[in-house]
């Protein structure tokens, strides 16, 4: 039975048994290659992905209870948090405002200073991404499929109001059917209020992505291209981990299958390495320097559509090389409204 | 082979005319193929994106048509026949064009840095860099250079003919080195493709693990043939097998450095519930195994490349693998 485990987290049927798996494999290709080794690997696969290092930021995420210029509390199942504010914390809802601003209720994330799991300096509340085709307009409302096809992923709703429309058809001309959109926003119940625009929308539909270049040769010593965000509404928060958009074809995504992709045939990033679920990556944001190691957890089948550049620190080179959780793209430094940062991903750490 | 300051710049024309021909009509044909696959040329990389988005295809036809065109003209008007006014047209009109290409790529490169130039259609995916304006200035100034040129006649010589062949090698080696587009060309028509990006199903690995010496001597730990697992990184692939060891549940894992012909096939026994190494039993590593009919032993490889940056070092019991400093890739 080839490829058992080896999917994508969202494959239909992944059992704990699968999850299990894959976090063994680490372990055992250190056991193949370095057998004396493989016994540090197994205390350190454990941690990959499952707590930041204290040089890191933190992300946590909640809702609400009570707010004031210095402190912030939290509720939530395990009861109320409360954490310090530094004077130029700064908050996001819809657009930068003062944390005091921000009203009880509201869902957020707070960024947590380095070394100091109290001390928040950043707070986005209600803050929400869609990125996928447009499956049809409904009135104001635009819903999204987030995958490559309706039939593996939800449908997102997007709700464009009429003081962000502008700056947001300037980047998206086209909210027709077939085409991409990628939009930042705050979430209303279960409905994103679209306010910025995350990138500028590729000419081509969905469907008809232009095939990218291959590689050649050696592949390069290293690539850098932009990390982005998802906001995905099966995934917990504080998740570490990441995306990537060139799994082994040979099991691919769900989503690839759906759309009825050959193996190797889904579109774009032909130059990308093989690598699989459970395969480490050194995420490193060249904006800020920070990097960590995330796990592999599943494909970014809407990353390879966009052939879009990051401009955060400069342009990257090329396109989004990598998905980050929420927490991760935080962890790193990454600002969750601006969308994206310049990434150079290494393997095998 | 002598020839004089004039004759050379005569030489050196007639050469720009092929080339401009080829280069106009590999663009042409390249966005041709675009629409007879049923891709729109509109939404082609390349300039067409500062237009309205209605006018995108009708532009990026218009230009198509245009390379044709300007592409066949050069060609029809090279010789003695249709000399004159018409040629010097065809070729001013030429170097305009590209005059306003190279105009355009600038502008296109300062709006949407992410896009590519649409040159040579999906080939030129990349994003514009100085190479490729530096290559459409280059063009224009060809062809703005050749329009009083006279016909071009056969060279007469076998040291003309030499010369020519010698400058038209040697502009497109310039022009070779201004093309990105050419690395892609070079890997479609399969010049080099590394193997981390080729695709190479499990079936392979595992035909690979049960025909080596690995297999031949381990098969009797592994209780089922059915891999519990199997991924892919880069060029190796690891397969999984239930195992038994000591009365203990264990895995023994196969990692296969695929691109090779015969390839490479490492093994590992683990335990399955803490991952430790574990020795292989004594009467499985002592014993022998029968050769395969027809085929030589092959010793253990002594070096096997795991991806082209990563450099190695030798295990003590002589299997290959990163260190723990180098066991990291960056690409």
């Amino acid at each position: 039975m080839i490829g058992t485990g080896a999917c994508c987290e969202r494959c239909p049927g992944a059992t704990a048994a699968d999850v299990s798996t894959i976090a063994r494999r680490r372990l055992y290709k250190a056991a193949v290659f370095s057998p004396a080794a493989s016994s540090a690997a197994r205390g350190r696969v454990l941690h990959v992905g499952s707590a930041v290092a204290a040089h890191l930021y933190r992300a946590v995420t909640g809702q609400i209870v009570d707010v004031s210029a210095q402190v912030l509390v939290l509720g939530g199942v395990s009861g109320e948090r409360r954490f310090v504010l530094t004077p130029d914390a700064t908050a996001w809802r819809g657009g930068p405002l003062r944390p005091s601003a921000l009203r009880p209720g509201d869902e957020v994330v707070l960024r947590l200073r380095p070394g100091r799991p109290g001390v928040a300096d950043r707070v986005w509340a209600n803050i929400g991404r869609v990125s996928g085709t447009i499956l049809r307009r409904e009135g104001d409302a635009v819903i999204v499929s987030a995958g490559v096809s309706a039939a593996t992923s939800g449908e997102r709703v997007v709700v464009i109001p009429p003081q962000a429309s502008g700056r947001i058809q300037v980047r998206f001309p086209n909210l027709r059917p077939g085409y991409l959109i990628d939009v930042i926003g705050m979430q209303r119940g279960g409905v994103l209020e679209g306010v910025i625009p995350a990138t500028s929308q590729p000419p081509y539909r969905g469907d008809l992505v232009p095939v990218q270049a291959s590689a050649s040769g050696r592949l390069p010593e290293s690539i850098t291209g932009a990390a982005i965000w998802h906001d995905s509404v099966d995934e917990p928060h504080g998740v570490l981990g990441v995306r990537y958009p060139a799994l082994d074809p040979s099991i691919g995504c769900a989503e690839d299958r759906a759309a009825g992709f050959a193996p190797g045939h889904a579109p774009a990033y032909r130059d990308l390495p093989y690598l699989s679920v459970g395969s480490s990556l050194l995420v490193s944001n060249e904006c800020t320097g920070a990097s960590w190691t995330f796990p592999v957890t599943g494909c970014a089948p809407v990353a390879r559509l966009f052939n879009d550049r990051c401009l955060t620190c400069g342009t990257s080179p090329r396109g989004r090389v990598a998905e980050l959780t929420l927490a991760s793209f935080v962890a790193l430094g990454g600002e969750l409204e601006v969308g994206c940062f310049n990434a150079t991903l290494t393997i095998g750490r | 082979m002598t020839s004089s300051p004039a004759s050379l710049l005569t030489e050196i024309g007639d050469v720009q005319v092929p080339l401009l021909a080829g280069m106009l009509l590999g663009g042409s044909m390249s966005k041709a193929v675009r629409m007879v696959r049923g891709q729109p040329i509109g939404a082609a990389l390349g300039p067409t994106v500062l237009f309205p988005v209605r006018l995108r295809h009708s532009v990026a036809a218009g230009l198509c048509v245009v390379e044709l065109a300007f592409g066949v003209g050069l060609i029809a008007t090279a010789g003695p026949l249709l000399s004159g006014a018409s040629a010097e047209l065809v070729r001013f009109g030429t170097g305009l064009l590209f005059v306003v290409a190279t105009c355009a790529l600038i502008e296109l490169r300062s709006v949407r840095p992410d896009i590519g130039c649409g040159c040579f259609g999906e080939f030129s995916s990349a994003p514009i860099t100085g190479r490729i304006v530096a290559r459409s200035a280059a063009l224009a100034l060809a062809a703005l250079a050749i329009v009083k040129l006279p016909p071009i006649q056969v060279p007469d010589t076998a040291g003309r003919a030499a010369l020519v062949v010698f400058l038209l090698v040697a502009e497109l080696g310039v022009f070779a080195a201004l093309s990105p587009e050419l690395r892609d060309v070079l890997v479609r028509i399969g010049y080099s493709e590394p193997c981390e990006t080729r695709v190479l199903g499990p079936e392979l690995a595992v035909a690979a693990i049960h025909r080596s010496a690995q297999w031949r001597r381990h098969a009797s730990l592994i209780v089922d043939r059915k891999p519990t697992d199997t991924w892919r990184e880069l060029c190796w692939r690891y397969v999984v097998f239930p195992s038994r060891h000591g009365g203990r549940s264990a895995d023994v894992v196969f990692a296969v450095y695929l691109p090779n012909r015969r390839p490479t096939v490492l093994a590992v026994l683990v335990d399955s519930s803490t991952g430790a190494v574990l020795p292989w039993p004594a009467d499985v590593a002592a014993r022998g195994f029968p050769r395969a009919r027809g085929r030589r032993a092959r010793p253990a490889p002594r070096r096997v490349p795991l991806g082209p940056p990563v450099r190695r070092a030798a295990s003590p019991s002589g299997r290959l693998g990163p260190t723990s400093q180098q066991g990291s890739r960056t690409f």
